[in-house]
């Protein structure tokens, strides 16, 4: 894997290096690389204040509170992630740590502050919900992009349109999805995921996006589940990028005692 | 009678036009049947405004609940049961299959996928070594080897969600609950998996399916095969009875055709009027038919024994109608009026089905008035020259076998009358034990005949597992918050003891509160006021700082407890008791299972401390509760949570899975927990409501019980009163009363005695009784009266009263308890019981009738032929 980390980051150089290179002919390989790193890479870290709210069909709300913090080890490649949890109340405090890898299964500890407890949480399946949101944990941290097949099956004013197959089928529950990749930002606007059955069931959208210290964000993005009729509202307040965290942040050691950086 | 001889003359001098007229309008009102909207659903038994009914909607909308096809597939031929490759191979074809159907037609009725519980569809929680938990798919794919599936069982067995619903508790048999949108969809899907389940190689798999929703679907479907071989069998059999007692087969027509147009008629009438077909209302063809027919054969019993006297139609109609007009305008308003009662029930289409049988008993009386002498008009004079008797002697001939036994009846009664009258009271005495012996019981998979696919597939899943009928117990509190005074002292009491290390921060939380306390803010408000700046607080401390940080923590934990107030099922004590009152219905036996949001804290719990077995318990504080939960929403279904608790955990879903859906059963439950709630008070005052198909029959048999009691009571007494003024006078009224007094004791005595459960169509018999008994009493009681005015001597008049109209009430009676024999062989257990019933009533108020009766008017003849004249 190892030679994989050496080609995005050759890509990775050559799209910084190569602003102006039309997008006509931009391959599908450089759309879907520069298309994770915009959303998942943007800065050497940052910061962010998030709230969910998840609506069910009967319009009754739960809210999700958190502070999520974030730093690359490189660009495109591994990462680490701190989430601070402060809504709902009763579970104030407890921490989720990630450590993603590219070549292996992510590290995932949880701690859970009434019970005194670290779990390391196994994480080979990522489709499981993120703390009973509508976002899935591989939402929260990002999809492996050799994870499927990409193909590039329409080129409009606004978007790129790929169509995306998994390569293990039997791992995901959909049986594709198609991403709507703005051609100005290559954030990801719109996924629409498709059941085993090719029936729409799963749409994540991007509602809002601003630009903080120069980096196009999203700051408003909404996950549906068409069938249950739920749906989650994740609102990103606070956003900041290359604040400089270090990685002990992201060890076990601030697991009881969160990093001055989730208080602000 | 000035209307009753305009309305005869017309039929006799326009018997034609009187004929065609029946015709059109039978035709007219026949072509609304087509309209026909169909409904199996007991449900409906309660009125749509129910508090009952419309609870156990919004309780399976809050708690998104559905109705569920059950089907369970078991293997006794394989060492582990269900649990090998194979077997599990089909079942996740199975559930896979079964998440894909909807009906082409109707899109709205489908299969909810999602909530299928199937192992391919349900999450495991399980350790992943090194101190890891995973969530995983039970069965994502089919095991490939015995040891997979092995491991696949035990996790499910593990799990106290799947264990005892999904898995039996023997680890042997698995159980696939697919829940539908529409319950009427459940015949399809139950014919859909059955189709699936043929395509399959032959194997020692058994595949039952089962389910309330099945049963109450397919006995939908069943019903109406049933009505259309039931109903033109009971005709067959009266025409060919009556054949055998009239001979003349153009002259018996005339009953069936009142019979049919009168079917036909009141059906048109009940769906052009908008109302569904139930599973009462497909029942009125077969009350109706019974009492159609008998007005007809009074006139023809008559005619039959009259003709030859007087050799000519006419006149002989005209003598038998003023003979009869007025007690069978009498039968047919008493009759008509035990049904009329039903609709004081509050059931509706119990309501329904006593209007329309009201309706149809009338209609029956005016088609036979009209129709009856028009028809004989209609036949040729010549025609009739061998009807009935050719000699008149034949008759009353003494070889008859009714002639026979109605003169020992006669005879008995008359000479012995005290122990006619003894032996009677005896056998009320016995009836009246067997009435309090009643079980009041119904159970709608008990709806089929014990052979029944439904039936077995009931037998066995209730064998294997916890229970395929479903009850719902809602838990919630309306305890009132605490206000903001006392929340603020309480937290002042707390805090100030636990934050004696931190002085400083203790004097700025104490004045705080204090300050708080005088503001007089809702208690909510003041909380997250006092949260805000305490947060605040954690906030601007030195990163050093970890006394302050864990004192301002504490303190804002505290505070939580004050905001979280309302979350009552966080609350550890409260989750206790619930297990503990799990504990207990599962030792009352009648709980197979139940599931509650305690059984998954505990679950996860555990699961989290290395699947310690210690920790099968629920964690000391609130925050742990919830902390527990949200980590269970990490799952790939975190909303199945709220099928167990709203996402405010202020109302909690105690899902009850019983092994029997009789109603007797479900009662005793209710019991239980009404008990149990009683003599175990609650941490925090509950109240507990119930929802679910299995309660939802429980509380429409209630209604049903004292609504047909009352509707019987009321019916009786305005009988009794119509029959006071029929015969003006009060002991006459009482003593047309007594047969059918004596009938329903009988009737249902021996229910009682011989344990049979008082259900649906026992209930509704008791107006049949009331109609029909009364009817034989009227017609003996009139007669009875005039022969006595006219011969002036009671011996004669017992004799003849035992020679025509006895014959008549003795032919009726056979005519009708064998007509519906056909019924016995319906597989469905309701219209055998209304077959077996029928036919006993007739019976016995027949009997009643010629034998009570003409035993008491002998006994008080001298006081009664007095008073009359």
């Amino acid at each position: 894997m190892k030679l994989k980390r050496i080609i995005l980051s050759t890509l990775f150089v050559i799209m910084m290096t190569t602003p102006l290179v039309h997008a006509e002919e931009l391959s599908v390989d450089d759309i879907i690389n520069r298309a994770n790193l915009a959303s998942y890479y943007a800065g050497d870290d940052g910061r962010a204040d998030v709230t969910m709210t998840i609506t069910d069909t009967q319009g009754r709300e739960r809210k999700r509170e958190f502070v999520i913090l974030r730093k690359d080890k490189e660009n495109g490649g591994e990462q680490l992630f701190f989430v601070y949890f402060k809504k709902p109340s009763d579970v104030r405090k407890m921490v989720f740590i990630v450590h993603k890898h590219l070549d292996r299964d992510d590290d995932r500890w949880l701690y859970l502050p009434a019970l005194d407890l670290v779990k390391r949480i196994a994480a080979s399946d990522k489709r499981t919900s993120f703390v009973g949101s509508n976002y899935l944990y591989e939402d929260v941290s990002g999809r492996r992009i050799d994870a499927d097949r990409h193909e590039l099956t329409q080129t409009t004013d606004q978007f790129y349109v790929l169509k995306n197959t998994p390569r293990q089928p039997g791992e995901v529950e959909f049986s594709s999805y198609t991403l709507w990749i703005d051609k100005a930002t290559f954030l990801p606007m719109k996924t629409v995921y498709l059941d085993k059955n090719g029936k729409e069931y799963r749409v994540v959208e991007a509602l809002e996006v601003q630009t903080f210290d120069g980096i196009p964000t999203v700051t408003v993005s909404t996950a549906t589940d068409l069938i249950a009729g739920t749906s989650t509202l994740a609102e990103f307040k606070s956003i900041h990028y290359n604040i400089g965290l270090k990685e002990d942040v992201f060890t076990e050691r601030y697991l009881r005692r969160p990093p001055r950086e989730v208080r602000r | 009678m000035q209307l009753e001889r305009t309305m005869i003359q017309f039929s006799l001098n326009r018997p034609g036009l009187m004929t065609g007229l029946m015709v059109l309008i039978t035709i007219l009102l026949g072509t609304l049947i087509v309209q026909v909207h169909i409904d199996t659903d007991p449900e409906n038994m309660l009125s749509e405004d129910e508090f009952v009914r419309i609870f156990h909607n919004q309780t399976k909308k809050e708690f998104n609940l559905h109705d569920v096809v059950v089907l369970g597939v078991v293997n006794e031929e394989h060492g582990q049961g269900v649990f090998n490759p194979d077997s599990l191979k089909k079942i996740h074809q199975l559930s896979t299959f079964a998440s894909t159907l909807s009906d082409p037609d109707k899109p709205e009725r489908s299969v909810i996928a999602r909530n299928i519980i199937a192992p391919d569809n349900v999450d495991t929680i399980e350790q992943a070594g090194l101190g890891q938990v995973k969530f995983q798919w039970l069965m994502k794919e089919p095991p490939a080897t015995l040891e997979e599936a092995l491991k696949i069982r035990d996790q499910a067995l593990a799990n106290p969600l799947l264990n005892g619903t999904m898995v039996s508790e023997d680890g042997r048999a698995l159980a696939i609950y697919i829940p539908i949108t529409q319950k009427d969809f459940a015949h399809q899907v139950s014919k859909k998996l059955k189709e699936k389940i043929a395509t399959f190689p032959a194997g020692s798999d058994q595949f039952y399916i089962t389910g309330l929703p099945v049963a109450e679907d397919t006995f939908g479907n069943e019903m109406f095969i049933q009505m259309a071989i039931s109903a033109p069998l009971a005709m067959i059999m009266i025409f060919l009875l009556m054949l055998v007692f009239f001979k003349k087969i153009q002259l018996i027509v005339s009953p069936m055709i009142i019979a049919v147009c009168t079917v036909i008629s009141t059906m048109g009438l009940l769906i052009g009027t908008g109302n569904t077909l139930h599973i009462m209302s497909s029942m009125i063809p077969i009350f109706i038919m019974p009492i159609a027919v008998v007005d007809s054969i009074h006139i023809l019993s008559e005619f039959f024994d009259e003709y030859q006297k007087i050799k000519d139609r006419r006149k002989t109609i005209e003598q038998v109608m003023q003979h009869l007009f007025k007690p069978m305008l009498f039968t047919s308003l008493t009759s008509s009026a035990g049904f009329a009662s039903l609709a004081l029930t509050p059931i509706p289409p119990v309501q329904a089905f006593g209007i329309f049988v009201a309706v149809g008993i009338m209609l029956a009386w005016l088609l036979t008035i009209l129709f009856i002498p028009a028809y004989i008009m209609l036949m040729k004079e010549e025609s009739l020259k061998n009807f009935g008797t050719t000699r008149h002697t034949d008759a009353g001939s003494d070889n008859s076998l009714i002639n026979r036994h109605l003169r020992w009846i006669g005879k008995t009664s008359t000479t012995r009358p005290w122990w006619i009258i003894g032996f009677n009271l005896v056998v009320m005495g016995i009836g009246v034990i067997g009435i309090f012996m009643i079980q009041v019981n119904d159970n709608p998979v008990k709806w089929f005949h014990k052979s029944h696919e439904i039936r077995i597939a009931d037998k066995v899943l209730n064998q294997h597992f916890g229970g395929t009928y479903e009850a719902y117990l809602v838990l919630s509190s309306d305890e009132p918050e605490a206000t903001a005074v006392e929340a603020a002292r309480w937290l002042e009491d707390t805090l100030s003891k636990n934050l004696k290390n931190t002085p400083m921060i203790r004097e700025k939380i104490l004045s705080q509160l204090a300050e708080a306390a005088t503001e007089n803010l809702p208690v909510q408000q003041m909380a997250q006021k006092l949260s805000l700046s305490w947060q605040e607080e954690i906030d601007l401390l030195d990163i050093g700082d970890d006394d302050g940080y864990d004192a301002w923590s504490h303190a804002l934990d505290t505070l939580d407890q004050v905001r979280n107030q309302k979350q009552i099922f966080k609350r550890p004590d409260l989750l206790n008791y619930i297990i503990t009152l799990q504990e207990y219905l599962a030792s009352r036996g009648d709980v197979g299972k139940s599931n509650s949001i305690a059984d998954v804290v505990k679950k996860v719990h555990q699961e989290l401390f290395e699947g310690d077995p210690a920790r099968f318990k629920i964690p000391k504080t609130s925050n742990a509760v919830a902390q527990t939960l949200i980590s269970y929403q990490n799952s790939h279904k975190p909303d199945d949570l709220w099928h167990l608790i709203t996402p405010d955990y202020t109302r909690a879903n105690l899902w009850l899975q019983l092994r029997s859906g009789d109603n007797k059963d479900m009662e005793r439950v209710i019991k239980d927990v009404e008990n149990y709630l009683k003599e175990n008070p609650a941490p925090v005052k509950l109240n507990a409501q119930w929802a679910g198909l299995t309660y939802i029959n429980v509380a429409w048999q209630d209604k049903m019980v004292t609504g047909m009691l009352k509707s019987f009571l009321s019916s009786f007494i305005v009988v009794f009163i119509m029959m006071t003024i029929l015969f003006r006078s009060v002991i006459w009224g009482a003593l047309a009363m007594l047969p059918l007094t004596c009938t329903i004791v009988i009737i249902y005595g021996v229910i009682g005695l011989i344990g049979k459960d008082y259900d649906m169509p026992v209930a509704v018999l008791s107006s049949l009784t009331l109609g029909l008994a009364v009817d034989f009493a009227i017609h003996f009681l009139q007669r009875s009266r005039a022969t006595m005015t006219r011969l002036g001597d009671w011996n004669t008049t017992v004799q003849e009263m035992f020679e025509e109209p006895g014959r008549a009430i003795a032919r009726n009676t056979i005519v009708i308890s064998i007509g519906f024999t056909p019924l016995l062989f319906a597989p469905l257990i309701p219209y055998q019981t209304v077959g077996v019933f029928l036919a006993v009533i007739m019976f016995y108020s027949g009997l009643a009738t010629l034998w009570i009766l003409p035993a008491l008017l002998t006994v008080l003849r001298r006081w009664i032929f007095v008073s009359a004249q």
